[in-house]
């Protein structure tokens, strides 16, 4: 028997052999069984990514729940149309650790914990300088062959952590021209202008009246080049980076200007989406939005300036030159037009010993981007000390006795410290060997790389891959000679006997290097800075030894910092204390006493908010990399000069840092807050607790931003390396600790330490929530299945981004590691959580991955 | 000729409790003349939410008052008047006019053909003959007396909506007739030509600055609505553009772009000198008090010392750079000062507090200087407490440059490239380093701070009286009238105007005039139009071509303006979104598109491109196929070649391009001229 079976789809027939009934049925049921597999997984095979910087969640959420008056539809009506009726989106998304672009977007890339602590990084070495932010340099050194990609993209591979963009080959992927572009396309330049012009002419001839705004031109080539990148299918992931909320929001508090801003972002997210929806990939096409931090703004308030450098420089400062990456804007100064100055000394008349030495011996270098948040490296106080002894020391009226004194003290302080820069000299002088070794190695391969490039191989991005060799050549040099001469300097200071000493014939320069603020200081030395010879002289006591308490004037910086108050306090609702608090980190051994648990982690992060309310967090990690942390209220913490730490630990109270205890939106009812907070709970745990107060995060994200990450890639102990592999990744290591500061200092709400410019308009950098909770949202063709009108409340932070975003294309081998291919790229298991909500159900997963691969080491 | 008056009171976000006597409450009357364009959002959402900085006080009782005046043929007159507390004159419960704007309604209630046509600030008068002889001196300074506020005549508009391009014209013409006839009679001649087109220039913009704070703050008021909401953004775009040159022949679709553009920058300025102005206050000890206006927004700020500094900190470096006055430290007038003082009450976090505050310390205050917040990169010092003309020189510094440049040494920036280098980069230096010198006028901020003055509640009476004192000083115009007499002549004025109104040969046949100039391009075409613009001004005027005003010509009228309305609203949605369901009422957009089907022959050819857009930015079947009708009925080349180009894309489905075929084999292939000429014609009334 022969049964016609018409199969509607194609509209086409054809004959079976005649079955019964029921083998029909069993046959149809088969075929959707096998259909199930590939017609019903999720495939996500190309991303198309909008990152907007500074782009607040709540903010987005009023807008596009607000109903224009004239239309009926949304205020953001791309936004509503896309995300919130057709795709996803994450209510509570938060950025962990700073609310501040670079390390956010840094977080945002590599799915990884923080390796970049800030928008600007100095090396205490050498006062080398990371500027993430400042793309002139960057693409001036771009023309001229000397760097390929940004600073931020450097300093992420020097310590192997590849982006997401890196899992896309050269010619699958269109980069952003954000902090973390791999590649500058220069060519956009010369077509925003071609294009800028070429326009109708009365158009021309009205932006001409109206006042012709070049700024533009730029942004609209970008997403000019993003449509065209998406009318070709060989380009699987594509992402613009908009900055326009950013900037705006600085500057303006008002309703009117941020809705203007944001209907421009909701069209360009339209358009994109348009543009998507024409291309035959659309069904397996994720689009995304994302931020990287939220923003505190508020109509009713401008966010107030406080200059740190004005009051590093003054006598009750400290009377340091500070170094800034950016000249302050009360300068109005004429040289603020030039931008490829790496560094700024703010000098200052009131310096205590170092007049008219501003350019040889800053003692401040100062990071104050994002602006509710600065972050502080002064000068190893010791050096300070041996700096104002030397000078006293070449003087010719020095009483014997004082002399005696001083040349003791002199020669006590570096015995003090002799182990420690030894050690550090030892160490840095192999790893320079070793590096110097490297130099030799690349150098050969510079030279034998090919001066000419295919149009195919170009297409891959071979001439880019070259000149990465050459960037690395000269950045290895400069390091090399850079290091060598603080090592060269350092081993002078070492090198000085009593016996043999003749300050006046020592040149300071040679024994105290110019431009470097040598170690960290302890908190001791933070509590005890010596800034000058005290007001009365130099005391000696009755055996002739110099009384160091009685001899030096010092500084308490975390009682000075959050003693600072101001006269004009005219704005209702904020505090006359710009400084809400003072974080940094301490080692953990020195708190033992806290904690049985014998695992807790290197670092323990120290919060000030003044002498009786002060934080201990304390972390620890269990045999999944899995975070906990713990809380611990102290009061009075003190250093002893022989490094023990002194303090006594607080019950659980109002007023303490972060204010959970009191805060209305903390999670657990208040009767078992006490013994809750007391306890140790995952990031999971506090992140869930924690979300919805007003400094949301701050607990995780003051241990993200002040601990060290030891990077996988970056690991001493991995077996088969070779030695001058180990030492060429100890002195990564030793760099990234470079930058650490000695201090992070967080702005009362409403505050800011902006200095470059005024930002009345709002800012972020702290840990308030206004200031972390970001933007996450996605939507997709139907293969993706993305889902619908789905928000989740779930709250999730920044480390799940990447991840989820792999998770989403299939290219995770489990919910935290890469597949194969990716491993074989440097990626390694994600620490953060993926958004469950966002994936298709487990049943319709993608088993494998794009590329075919589906497994990893 | 009916004359009822609708009456609209709106009320204030807040009111002062204290009337505002004496002569201040003439000050509101450029007091509301003031209110800059920028605040006016800032406004609104203070009215909605409150503020500190920007913190509006309780309302009571009513501010402004929108009087709506029908005028035959088809028109009203909007008027906003507002309550001057302050006035001394206080008859009619001190509400004075402060601006009206002719709406052309043709009489019926649709929107759709309505036109804006003329605005008139309402203090904005023709200058008397001595003050126009003063205005002709070159480097006179200074204000000459004021006009008599007994007016008949009906006051001048500042300008004509309707026609925007018609102050460009008049601008380029007297450019040129000064060049070509008065130039040449020597250096006398072209400086006091100069001077007095410069005067005249001034007054004028210093009355549409005031006619758009009126504007803004009655918007920010959101009293009942006197105009839609594009229709103010209008207003307040084409009164901005009469700053530029060619202003007045930007597209209107750029208009609200523009306004938001300027709207984001002003606010911008003003936040930032707010916090530049705080921290140099705070650097150098003294204390900072912004003045919010009624919306709440602080346009202006105060600096203080106190007395106990002045012996505390005697000697004290002092860097005046910002903030323009001389240092305090060192100033033997402050110690014995015999001058405004006042004292301030502060508690523990240095926040004012009411002086029974418990715990709260007293300090003797004395005002230094004020300063305005709208301008370009710095504070604009606008008075200076111990020496009044330090502002007013600050202010010749920049009409002094511009005058010798331009009247002695005969330089001028487009015609002088060294001169136009070196200027540029002067201007560069001194903006840089945010030099108080060649800054742009003081104009805004001194009208604004006018109405700050009758206010700001917080203010104590003394106190303005000394910066209403100091500001009347200041003024450099010959042509300014004090506010006083501003405030009688905006009501002698307002009669004139409503006298104007009610006569048969008033305002209804200036009306009626327009009309029939309008109606010119709907019956002749481009060559016969060039011809009677050439015979109007060979006749200096005297001669102006109009139509007769016939049925049928006003209901071509209606139809062109209808057609206007909708097919500026068609380019608008066809240039804002790639689909158009996800941004617009559909609703709204087919309307329009029956409407230019309906009325296709009279559609201009932008029209079509427009239609075409359209169709490919929306999967609506509905206005697809209306696109189709429109383009079809227009049966014009540009319509047919849309249709063309439609039917050969091949992103458009086959059922699609069958209709479009269809709708392509309606249309014939020549268009018609008189079709042509029509386009042509209602083209041209689009524009205005």
């Amino acid at each position: 028997m022969m049964v016609r079976i018409r199969h509607t789809s194609s509209n086409q027939s054809f004959l079976l052999p005649t079955l019964s009934r029921s083998a029909v049925f069993l046959l149809l049921g088969l075929s959707v069984l096998f259909a199930l597999p590939t017609s019903g997984l999720a495939q996500t095979k190309r991303l198309v990514i909008v990152k907007c910087d500074g782009l607040s969640q709540d903010m987005v959420d009023k807008f596009v729940r607000e109903r224009d008056p004239r239309t009926g539809k949304s205020q953001l009506p791309w936004m509503d149309h896309i995300f919130y009726q057709r795709g996803t989106r994450l209510a509570n998304f938060y950025v962990r650790g700073m609310s501040l672009s670079a390390p956010s977007w840094s977080m945002l890339e590599t799915g990884q914990h923080l390796q970049i602590k800030g928008n600007v990084e100095y090396d205490r070495y050498t006062l080398q300088t990371y500027d993430y932010l400042n793309f002139i340099p960057f693409f001036i050194a771009r023309i001229g062959g000397v760097r390929v990609d940004m600073p931020a993209v450097e300093v992420l591979d020097s310590v192997g952590m590849p982006m997401l963009t890196d899992a896309f080959a050269h010619n699958e992927r269109h980069v952003g021209m954000g902090l973390f572009q791999r590649g500058g396309r220069l060519i956009t330049f010369q077509k925003s202008l071609e294009n800028k012009f070429k326009r109708p002419p009365k158009e021309l001839f009205d932006e001409w009246t109206m006042g012709l705004d070049v700024r533009d031109s730029v942004p609209d080539q970008l997403l000019r080049d993003v449509l065209a990148k998406l009318g070709d299918s060989q380009f699987r992931y594509v992402e613009l980076m908009i900055q326009d909320f950013d900037h705006v929001g600085h500057h303006n508090n008002d309703r009117e200007s941020h809705r203007f801003v944001l209907k421009h972002i909701d069209s360009v997210v339209g358009r994109i989406w348009t543009e998507i929806q024409k291309t035959p990939q659309a069904d397996e096409t994720a689009f995304i939005l994302v931020s990287d931090h939220g923003f505190n703004t508020d109509e009713r308030v401008y966010s107030q300036g406080y200059n740190l450098v004005k009051l590093l420089g003054s006598p009750s400062g400290g009377g340091h030159h500070v170094v800034t990456k950016r000249r302050l804007m009360l300068e109005y100064s004429l040289k603020s037009i030039y931008p490829l100055v790496p560094i700024i000394t703010t000098t200052t008349r009131d310096s205590y010993y170092l007049k008219g030495q501003s350019t040889d011996y800053p003692t401040a270098l100062l990071d104050f981007d994002g602006n509710e948040r600065a972050s502080i490296h002064l000068r190893d106080s010791d050096l300070n000390l041996l700096h104002i002894l030397l000078l006293h020391l070449r003087r010719n009226d020095l009483r014997p006795e004082l002399r005696r004194a001083l040349g003791g003290k002199f020669f006590e302080t570096i015995d003090s410290r002799r182990a420690g820069w030894k050690k550090t000299l030892d160490e840095l002088n192999e790893e320079l060997d070793s590096l110097r070794r490297r130099i030799e190695v690349q150098r050969s391969l510079w030279a034998a790389q090919p001066k000419k490039f295919s149009k195919e191989e170009l297409a891959a991005g071979r001439d880019d891959e070259t000149k990465r060799v050459f960037a690395q050549l000269d950045r290895w040099t400069g390091q090399n000679k850079r290091y060598t001469e603080y090592a060269r300097i350092l081993s002078n200071l070492l090198s000085l006997r009593p016996e043999s000493f003749e300050p006046s014939k020592l040149k300071i320069a040679e024994v105290i290097a110019k431009n470097g603020m040598g170690e960290r200081n302890s908190i001791y030395k933070l509590q005890n800075y010596v800034v000058d010879v005290a007001p009365t002289g130099f005391v000696l006591r009755s055996d002739g030894e110099l009384d160091m308490q009685k001899s030096f004037l010092r500084l308490n910086y975390f009682s000075l910092l959050n003693g600072v108050a101001v006269r004009n306090n005219v704005q209702k609702g904020i505090a006359n204390q710009p400084v809400d608090m003072i974080a940094t980190r301490i080692p953990s051994h020195s708190v033992s006493s806290l904690s049985a648990d014998r695992d807790i982690k290197p670092d323990v992060v120290w919060v000030y908010g003044g002498p009786d309310k002060q934080a201990l967090i304390l972390a620890r990690e269990d045999a999944r990399g899995r975070l906990s942390f713990r809380y611990q209220p102290v009061k009075n913490l003190t250093q002893d000069p022989d490094g023990r730490m002194r303090f006594e630990p607080l019950p659980w109270q109002p007023g303490l840092p972060l204010r959970i205890f009191e805060d209305e939106n903390f999670s657990i009812p208040a009767a078992d807050r006490e013994a809750w907070l007391s306890e140790w709970h995952t990031d999971a745990e506090w992140l869930g607790a924690l979300h919805k107060t007003e400094y949301s995060n701050g607990l995780i994200g003051l241990y993200e931003e002040l601990a060290h990450h030891q990077a996988e890639r970056l690991s001493l102990d991995e077996s088969g390396i070779t030695n001058d592999e180990r030492l060429a990744r100890r002195f990564v290591n030793r760099q990234r600790e470079l930058i650490e500061t000695d201090l992070l200092i967080v702005a009362n709400n409403h505050w800011n330490f902006d200095v470059r410019g005024f930002n009345p308009g709002g800012n972020h950098g702290s840990f308030f929530r206004i200031s972390t909770h970001s933007t996450f949202m996605v939507a997709g063709g139907k293969k993706t299945q993305v889902p619908e009108a789905l928000m989740v409340v779930q709250p999730y932070d920044s480390l799940s981004f990447v991840p989820t975003i792999l998770a989403l294309m299939g290219n995770l081998r489990d919910d935290s590691n890469p597949l194969a291919i990716l491993w074989d790229k440097g990626f390694r298991r994600f620490p953060g959580p993926v958004v469950k909500e966002i994936l298709p159900t487990p049943q319709d997963k993608q088993r494998i991955a794009v590329t075919g691969v589906d497994s990893s080491p | 000729m009916k004359t009822s008056k609708v009456y609209i009171a709106v009320a204030p976000n807040r009111q002062s409790d204290h009337g505002i006597r004496g002569h201040l409450g003439c000050l509101f009357l450029s007091v509301v003349i003031l209110l800059a364009s920028s605040f006016v959002s800032l406004a609104q959402s203070a009215a909605e939410q409150g503020r500190n900085a920007i913190t509006p006080p309780a309302s009571s009782g009513e501010i402004f008052r929108l009087e709506r005046l029908p005028i035959e043929g088809g028109a009203e007159l909007v008027t906003i008047h507002a309550r001057l507390e302050g006035l001394r004159d206080t008859e009619r419960e001190n509400w004075i006019p402060l601006v009206s704007v002719l709406r052309d309604t043709l009489g019926d209630l649709n929107p759709e053909n309505d036109r804006l046509r003329y605005v008139w600030p309402l203090t904005y008068t023709r200058p008397t003959l001595k003050q126009r002889i003063a205005g002709a001196v070159p480097f006179l300074y200074t204000r000459m007396g004021n006009k008599k506020p007994a007016v008949e005549k009906s006051p001048p508009p500042v300008m004509d909506l309707a026609a925007p391009e018609r102050q460009v014209w008049e601008k380029l013409f007297w450019t040129a007739l000064k060049n070509v006839l008065l130039d040449g009679y020597g250096m006398p001649i072209k400086a006091s030509s100069d001077s007095y087109r410069r005067n005249i220039s001034d007054y004028r913009k210093s009355h549409i600055i005031r006619a758009l704070s009126v504007l803004s703050l009655y918007q920010s008021m959101k009293g009942p609505s006197a105009f839609s909401d594009s229709e103010m953004a209008e207003i307040q775009a084409r009164l901005l553009l009469t700053d530029k040159t060619f202003g007045g022949l930007v597209d209107d679709l750029q208009l609200q772009g523009y306004y938001q553009r300027k709207l984001t920058g002003s606010r911008d300025e003003r936040a930032h000198n707010w916090e530049l102005l705080r921290q140099r206050v705070e650097e150098e000890s003294l204390y900072f008090e912004p003045l919010p206006m009624p919306d709440g927004s602080a346009t202006h700020a105060l600096v203080w010392v106190a007395k106990p500094d002045l012996v505390d900190k005697r000697g004290q470096h002092y860097k005046g750079r910002f903030l323009n006055i001389s240092s305090p430290w060192d100033d033997k007038r402050l110690i014995d000062w015999k001058g405004y003082v006042e004292t301030r009450y502060f508690d523990s976090d240095n926040r004012p507090v009411p002086s029974n505050t418990e715990g709260a310390r007293s300090v003797e205050m004395i005002p230094l200087a004020l300063y305005g917040l709208d301008n370009p990169k710095i504070p604009m010092l606008l008075v200076d407490f111990r020496d009044s003309l330090n502002p007013k020189k600050r202010e010749m510094s920049r009409r002094i440059l511009q005058d010798v440049t331009r009247n002695v040494l005969s330089v001028s920036q487009f015609g002088n490239l060294s001169y136009f280098l070196g200027r540029t980069i002067f201007d560069h230096v001194t903006g840089k380093r945010g030099m108080d010198i060649n800054q742009p006028s003081r104009l805004r901020t001194y009208a604004q701070l006018k109405l700050l003055l009758t206010l700001n509640e917080s203010l104590e009476p003394k106190l303005r009286d000394e910066i209403d004192d100091r500001l009347e000083k200041i003024s450099l115009n010959p042509l300014e009238n004090d506010l006083d007499v501003e405030a009688k002549l905006a009501r002698s004025q307002y009669q004139a105007l409503i006298a104007y109104a009610q006569r048969e040969d008033g305002l209804a046949a200036k009306l009626d005039r327009d009309r029939r100039s309008e109606m010119v391009p709907l019956k002749h075409d481009k060559k016969e139009q060039v011809l009677f613009r050439a015979a109007n001004i060979l006749s200096l005027g005297l001669y102006t071509h109009r139509e007769e005003a016939t049925p049928e010509m006003e209901a071509k009228l209606d139809v062109a303006r209808r057609l206007a309305y909708h097919t500026k609203f068609l380019r608008q949605v066809a240039k804002s979104t790639p689909q158009i369901e996800v941004v617009w009422n559909l609703e709204e957009i087919r309307r329009s598109l029956h409407f230019i089907a309906e009325h296709a022959e009279g559609a201009n050819s932008a029209v079509a491109s427009t239609a075409a857009k359209i169709f490919m930015q929306t999967e609506d079947n509905e206005i697809r196929r209306s696109c189709l009708d429109s383009l079809s009925r227009m049966n014009t080349r540009k319509a047919r070649n849309e249709l063309l180009r439609l039917s050969e894309d091949k992103r458009i489905d086959p059922t699609w391009k069958e209709l479009i075929s269809e709708h392509l084999s309606k249309t014939k292939p020549d268009g018609s001229l008189a079709a042509s000429a029509n386009k042509t014609s209602t083209n041209r009334v689009e524009q205005r």
